[in-house]
């Protein structure tokens, strides 16, 4: 009898157990985490918007960097806005040309052209992320898995 | 022969047979309205009798049973749309496109369910704001009564109001439903250490899409009206466990100061008897009456009122106004400004006003404000009952004095909600800036 209804009891919690182990994911499909943005001599000088990396890739002739479009706050995409005149910045010990800010459409945070909150609820500055030229077709590649400084330039020979 | 004459005895003196059809409605004794209560199933779940200070429409609004009618309609409108809506993240914003443009009525049914669903929203939280300042979380004179617990079940039932609102207006997978899970979710990754892993299960993995959509759409349509249901027919229990409206225990209350003490003299329930726990109620006042009457037909009557009433209010609503629905669901842009639902404003001005710096600590205010604070305010009210050390005269009427300072602490938090969220209706444009609503908002291109 109580052998019976231990094994009922241990047969419902791990049926229970199962139920809501099998709600968690083993894979994740995600999307890979390094993309190929293209040759980059295609990119405009200044600032070009990939929407499907929610990245912002400069460009300065032969620099180059990229700054996420995602806001540290809650996720959505942030906007740029050009500045009525470019200013130049020195951050992180490199002097960096802004030509436009950041505005978030969800919670009002604003970022500066370096990525710097600067106000609204935003608690980080934007990510900067590594970009390379793939050594088989020389495309712009960008590696959203790990965060970089804002000293970073990618100079293309 | 003579065993035939024998059955064949005039059936109307059997208990609980009655030969007219609509005997249990249009009771023509106190005997046949007992009777109703006690043999018919859609009237079972009422009392036999009932004080008339309790049907009062200006003590309770009937809020409690205008907000069931809602759930009841939601149900009944939710059955053709789960027929008719696909959860795929291919499909859906089609499937509702055809509901609200193809097949018959589905524009009015959609707007039905998504106005009582709105309108429920509001109605449960008028309810809990009446339950409040009317004290009628309180015990009175009954043996055995638990109203904080109901009180608690009631906090649950607004909480899955939210969250079946929540999850019902991702469904049509639009722009408005990407980015409320998007902002949704990212608020519960904000907290420390487990967030990231409950995001993970909240949308089926580390990004928004059909594992996303299948979740939230199985909590809405099973999960969590199974979990309203079963909290509905636990709250309406105890309604009846605990004697009724806090207000008739005042009545009783009152009346014990000028009589002398009596001891309870009737228990409604057997198990009362038996234990002697039930709550229970003397006789001379239910039964005396000037101050009580039977439940049917006015207790039932002003029930079928506020039911009929609130079904014809939606059904006209939703007829003159269509439902919104935005464009397809997009990752690759974020409207502007990207604004919740009316009842989730005052939330998205918190989250938005909360971060907070100390030195270089950062703390987002998306766990300020999207999870500390609520959380605050969903102990906070769970606890009250027992932090109010109002006495048991307090309950059952309105703006009683010796309520007064809790009641306008209430007032002013409910006060700062209701602000907040015509803040967020009426003031917010584009980058969630401030505009009058005169103003006119920028023109800014709708890509960056």
């Amino acid at each position: 009898m109580k052998a019976g209804l231990g094994a009922g009891i241990a047969g419902l919690a791990a049926q229970g157990a199962a139920s809501l182990r099998s709600l968690v994911p083993n894979v994740s499909y995600d999307a890979p985490t390094t993309v190929k943005l293209g040759p980059p001599l295609d990119f405009p000088d200044g600032l070009k918007f990939l929407p499907d990396e929610r990245l912002f890739v400069f460009r300065e002739g032969k620099t180059f960097y990229a700054v996420s479009a995602v806001c540290t706050h809650l996720g959505c995409t942030v906007r740029a806005e050009a500045l009525p005149r470019t200013e130049t910045a020195t951050v992180e010990g490199k002097a960096l040309r802004l030509t436009h800010r950041f505005l978030c459409p969800c919670h009002g945070s604003k970022y500066s052209g370096d990525g710097t909150n600067v106000s609204g609820p935003a608690p980080r500055p934007l990510a900067w992320y590594p970009l390379s030229v793939a050594p088989d077709d020389g495309q712009l590649v960008v590696d959203l898995a790990v965060e970089v400084g804002r000293d970073f330039r990618l100079v293309i020979a | 022969m003579s065993a035939m004459q024998e059955d064949s005895r005039p059936t109307q003196t059997a208990p609980g047979v009655h030969p007219r059809r609509w005997w249990s409605y249009q009771p023509q004794s106190d005997r046949e309205s007992g009777d109703a209560i006690v043999s018919n199933f859609l009237l079972h779940w009422f009392p036999a009798k009932v004080t008339k200070s309790s049907l009062d429409w200006g003590y309770s609004f009937w809020l409690g049973a205008a907000s069931a009618a809602l759930y009841l309609l939601l149900i009944l409108s939710g059955f053709p749309l789960l027929f008719l809506y696909i959860p795929s993240v291919e499909r859906a914003y089609a499937s509702v496109k055809d509901i609200e443009y193809v097949v018959a009525f589905g524009s009015w049914i959609r707007s039905v369910h998504r106005f009582a669903a709105h309108l429920m929203v509001a109605a449960v939280f008028l309810h809990l704001v009446r339950v409040f300042l009317t004290g009628a979380y309180k015990n009175g004179v009954g043996q055995g009564q638990r109203r904080e617990w109901n009180w608690i079940l009631g906090v649950g039932m607004l909480l899955l109001t939210l969250f079946l609102s929540f999850t019902g207006y991702l469904l049509p997978w639009d722009q408005l439903a990407f980015w409320a899970v998007t902002v949704g979710t990212n608020i519960a990754s904000s907290v420390p250490l487990v967030g990231p892993t409950i995001r993970e299960l909240l949308i089926g993995g580390r990004t928004i899409d059909q594992p996303t959509l299948i979740r939230f759409y199985a909590l809405h349509v099973f999960v969590l009206p199974a979990l309203l249901s079963l909290l509905f027919v636990y709250h309406v229990w105890r309604i009846r466990k605990d004697g009724g409206l806090a207000r008739a225990d005042r009545e009783l209350l009152l009346e014990r100061k000028a009589e002398q003490p009596a001891a309870p003299s009737k228990t409604y329930t057997l198990l009362g008897i038996a234990r002697g726990t039930a709550p229970t109620v003397r006789t001379d006042s239910l039964e005396a009456p000037d101050r009580a009457v039977n439940a049917v037909p006015d207790l039932t009557r002003r029930a079928a009122i506020v039911v009929l009433g609130t079904i014809a209010l939606v059904s006209i609503l939703s007829a003159l106004i269509r439902s919104p629905l935005e464009e397809a669901a997009n990752p690759l842009i974020t409207p502007n400004p990207a604004k919740a639902p009316w009842y989730f404003l005052w939330l998205q001005e918190i989250v938005t006003d909360t971060t907070f710096r100390i030195g270089s600590l950062t703390v987002n205010g998306a766990f300020i404000g999207g999870v500390l604070l609520p959380g605050l305010l969903i102990v906070v009210l769970t606890v009250w009952p027992w932090l109010d050390k109002s006495p048991g005269a307090a309950a059952g009427t309105w703006f009683p004095a010796n309520r007064k300072t809790q009641n306008l602490v209430f007032i002013g938090i409910a006060i700062v909600i209701i602000i907040l969220t015509l803040i967020g209706v009426f003031l917010r444009g584009p980058y969630w800036q401030f505009y009058w609503p005169w103003e006119a908002w920028p023109s800014i291109p709708t890509r960056i």
